[in-house]
């Protein structure tokens, strides 16, 4: 897909993402301490349920299983070297489950890799892994790029400008948390200008994902609204996470979020999705609260 | 006296800021011209860390500046450390071994809290991530460490916490065990039967601090 296509798409109406993929998989057996890619190559047709689940809720978008599928979180997995291998496995399940019915992201998750002050690694190497990871899901038939959690504005402009040059749309987002001067990511990245760099580079859209409500999610995309002009993407969690003897419960309600869905559109969001703890009960509780309120 | 005041709000400022090139020429000027070890570490680096540590948890710092002053405090103890061994002071606070557990490979709130105490004056010993239980037992006899601190960022990897608290107590070994990670709560450590839990890097050095001399 050519970025004017998506761009395009957009103008038209609001597209829906997907809602968690680990935490689906664990339900479904994934083992602890066990890396979801693993599941490509072992459980395909549990990963395509998974999927299907999210295309039956109403999903126009399914992020491959892709996450961790960079070549150092790979490596760390037990499943180094593999990256074109899981990668190009990964995007045919995600085709399988999506048809014609769903347009399939590849998944770019951060590197694990960490760069001064707070670790060694180098832009080369970091490079270098989104360039293998990127165009191993392109060559694999992605329909888009979504880059996803990115807690430092560095590494998420180096993947995108590895996105970028596969030609495909690109979907950036990183994670922020709610600190006392406004939103910041762990490294200290403010939102509104992390977001706007992110669109200078050429992201087709940018947004944020994961650590937050989706009430606290309301207002991050507000402020994304006053700071860039491209199209603006929402993922937020399922509520808090609480740990229970049964494993992590997440307190927001399928219909909760939902409400939080139509507030998220309605400040300015494009596509919006969920992340840690939703399910595709999620993701059709905010289909219908979007067809409800008529926002296209 | 206002030299070694002066020289003392030094240090504390460049700990604070994060300088460490400027830090280890100021203790090392500061030893040469006869300043007592002990008062350097106590009035002027640990206040430093002490304050980047408040300033984090405040939301002013971001884990960039808390990194730096931690490595700034540390490339200052290297300095001060032998001078204040051979006053026959001090010495380390005690023994740590560190790491994210089997499983596992999230590697900066276990790295920072290594960091940080070491900046304090912990021997620090990180055995990085993914460490397998036997691993941690192993380490802990090595190095009769005072205290064991297991990371686990996710649900799917924190039960190895509870193994590892059976695991250093059928080998019987002394040492105390602080637990910490996203999952992880002081209900979750009371339960697993950890000695410790710290919900941030700041707090996990005044929760050794706490278990390894007994201080409130």
């Amino acid at each position: 897909m050519r970025p004017e296509e998506l761009r395009d798409r957009l103008e038209e109406r609001v597209l829906l993402l997907d809602g968690g993929m680990g935490s689906l998989l664990m339900s479904a057996g994934l083992e602890r301490g066990r890396a979801p890619e693993f599941w490509n190559l072992e459980h395909p047709e549990r990963v395509e349920a998974a999927h299907r689940g999210y295309v039956e809720a109403g999903s126009d978008i399914v992020h491959a299983n892709t996450f961790g599928a960079s070549p150092p979180k790979l490596k760390a997995a037990g499943l180094e070297g593999r990256c074109r291998e899981v990668n190009a496995v990964a995007v045919a399940i995600a085709r399988r489950a999506c048809g014609a019915a769903a347009l399939v992201a590849g998944d770019l998750g951060p590197t694990g890799l960490l760069l001064p002050p707070v670790g060694q690694a180098t832009v080369e190497e970091m490079a270098g892994a989104f360039r293998e990871q990127a165009s191993a899901l392109a060559e694999a038939g992605a329909d888009l790029l979504s880059i996803e959690t990115m807690y430092d504005l560095r590494e998420a402009l180096i993947a995108a400008e590895a996105a970028r040059a596969t030609g495909l749309p690109v979907l950036a987002s990183m994670t922020f948390e709610s600190r006392k001067r406004g939103f910041f990511t762990i490294m200290g990245d403010p939102l509104g200008a992390s977001l706007a760099a992110l669109a200078d580079a050429g992201a087709d859209a940018v947004g944020c994902n994961c650590s937050v409500t989706s009430s606290v999610m309301v207002g991050m995309v507000s402020e994304a609204r006053r700071s860039v002009s491209v199209p603006i993407a929402a993922q937020p969690n399922a509520g808090q996470p609480r740990v229970t003897p049964q494993g992590t419960a997440y307190d927001a309600s399928p219909e909760a979020f939902a409400r939080d869905v139509v507030a998220i559109v309605e400040a300015g969001a494009r596509l919006v999705g969920g992340c840690c703890g939703t399910t595709p009960a999620f993701i059709a509780c905010a289909r219908a609260g979007l067809g409800t309120a008529g926002v296209r | 006296m206002t030299e070694a005041s002066e020289v003392l709000a030094a240090l504390t400022r460049a700990v604070l800021e994060g300088d460490d090139q400027s830090v280890v020429g100021l203790a090392r000027r500061a030893l040469d011209g006869g300043l007592a070890p002990l008062e350097m570490i106590e009035q002027g680096l640990v206040p430093g860390i002490r304050r980047a540590g408040e300033l984090w948890e405040e939301g002013e710092y971001f884990l960039p500046e808390l990194v730096s002053s931690a490595q700034a405090m540390k490339a200052a103890m290297d300095v001060v450390r032998p001078a204040l061994a051979r006053h026959g002071g001090g010495g380390e606070l005690g023994r740590v071994v560190i790491g994210t557990v089997h499983g596992d490979i999230h590697d900066i709130g276990k790295t920072l809290v290594g960091t940080l105490l070491a900046a304090n004056g912990f021997a620090v010993s990180d055995e990085g991530v993914d460490v397998p239980l036997e691993r941690f037992v192993d380490r802990a006899r090595e190095l009769d460490a005072d205290l064991v601190c297991a990371s686990a960022l996710l649900t799917t990897t924190m039960a190895e916490q509870r193994e590892l608290v059976g695991a250093l107590r059928r080998a019987g070994l002394r040492a105390r065990v602080m637990v910490g990670g996203a999952p992880a709560s002081r209900e979750w450590a009371r339960e697993i039967g950890a000695d410790g839990y710290a919900d941030n890097a700041v707090a996990a050095v005044a929760v050794a601090r706490r278990l390894v001399t007994g201080e409130a």
